[in-house]
């Protein structure tokens, strides 16, 4: 992958992910997405003084941001290998199982890393609700737009679990991150038309 | 009252009584301290850090009773796993050890001070709260999981772990406002 993202200036990181080329891509746009939701309700969280469980939830959504960062570089690395080998794949010879079982290995790890994306996308909307119920008025909008943004990436990473992982829809990791999607969605939509 | 409930000086007298038990705990108690000051806060190899440890432990057994304060057992023990790692580097590059003692980053142990005291802390807590503080930072599960594997509702872990933090921080500060009241 080359680098950490957090030492980008935004405007770097924004051109390499339009970049031609491989990471970061829509894996790690997903996981970076969620942590912009989580250190959002940690500043709703630090910015509400008479929460007495403000300081804790402060700390679970850094720790989120944490995770979802690197996972961020996870899914950049994961998913690279799983594109070279699918390149290899299509340029090479029709019948090879056993590059052809190398390749499956590959998605099924591309698929790993999105799974657990959507997974803190899940929980960092469960903080925003908490946030936005117990959060300063001021603030409770941007509990809000963290629910918002949890919903998109956990939705962005629970597409690529689907891609990734195939159409097998019994799949139990499918099922898995569209849980986390509809999770992360019931509570954004809530605090959005709580704002309406 | 269980071995590990002693506090330091309580300990420090049933080692200096030959209670194999006392000893046993102060390895236990200490064993991760001195390892992680070698490892994190000096960046020794594995093969030096086990060197400096069991050299260490070797020390404390032999010079126990040279400890002046009974209560200052980690502090001693910091000093002497501290002496022992720059003269690991110092052999390792074949330097005197006053050359490292200016060394940036050889002498901050504040990290590994500070990790140690949160894990002493974590002890004070309940079972339950150390559990489900495990579970989410140090073991990274979703709160889904946590709901799955403790069978309580999904939406009130965090509001747990909150509140399980809020006396993590009650324990940490007592620690530090009475410095013979901890158990390290």
């Amino acid at each position: 992958v080359g680098g950490d993202y957090l030492e980008l200036r935004l405007g770097d990181f924004l051109d390499r992910l339009s970049a031609d080329g491989l990471a970061p891509g829509g894996g790690s746009a997903a996981a970076l997405t969620v942590a912009f939701s989580a250190r959002l309700v940690a500043m709703v969280a630090r910015s509400t003084l008479a929460w007495e469980e403000a300081a804790g939830v402060s700390a679970q959504a850094n720790a989120i941001a944490e995770r979802a960062v690197e996972l961020a570089h996870t899914d950049g690395r994961v998913w690279e290998d799983a594109l070279t080998a699918l390149r290899d794949a299509e340029a090479g010879a029709e019948d090879d199982p056993r590059r052809d079982f190398a390749l499956e290995q590959k998605l099924e790890a591309a698929a790993a890393a999105p799974l657990e994306i959507a997974s803190l996308g899940a929980d960092s909307a469960a903080l925003a609700a908490l946030a936005g119920e117990h959060g300063h008025a001021t603030y409770r909008a941007d509990a809000a737009a963290a629910a918002a943004l949890a919903a998109g990436g956990a939705s962005a990473a629970a597409h690529l679990v689907r891609v990734n992982l195939g159409v097998r829809s019994a799949d139990p990791r499918l099922a898995r991150a569209l849980a986390s999607e509809q999770a992360a969605h019931d509570v954004a939509a809530r605090l959005l038309e709580s704002h309406r | 009252v269980s071995k590990s409930d002693l506090t330091d000086a309580e300990l420090v007298r049933r080692c200096r009584a030959n209670d194999a038990d006392a000893w046993n705990e102060l390895v236990e108690r200490y064993s991760r301290y001195v390892y992680a000051i070698a490892v994190r806060g000096f960046r020794l190899s594995d093969e030096d850090a086990e060197d400096v440890f069991q050299d260490v432990f070797t020390r404390i057994y032999t010079r126990l009773d040279s400890l002046r304060d009974d209560s200052a057992l980690r502090p001693w023990i910091a000093q002497l796993t501290r002496r022992r790692c720059l003269d690991a580097l110092a052999a390792r590059r074949d330097v005197p050890v006053d050359d490292l003692l200016t060394e940036e980053g050889s002498s901050d142990l504040s990290e590994v001070e500070a990790a140690f005291e949160v894990r002493e802390a974590l002890a004070g807590l309940s079972e339950a709260c150390q559990d489900i503080l495990d579970r989410f930072f140090t073991r990274d599960q979703s709160y889904k999981t946590i709901s799955d594997e403790l069978e309580i509702p999904s939406g009130t872990i965090a509001s747990r772990i909150a509140r399980c933090l809020g006396r993590l921080r009650v324990e940490l500060e007592g620690r530090n406002d009475a410095p013979d009241g901890s158990r390290g």
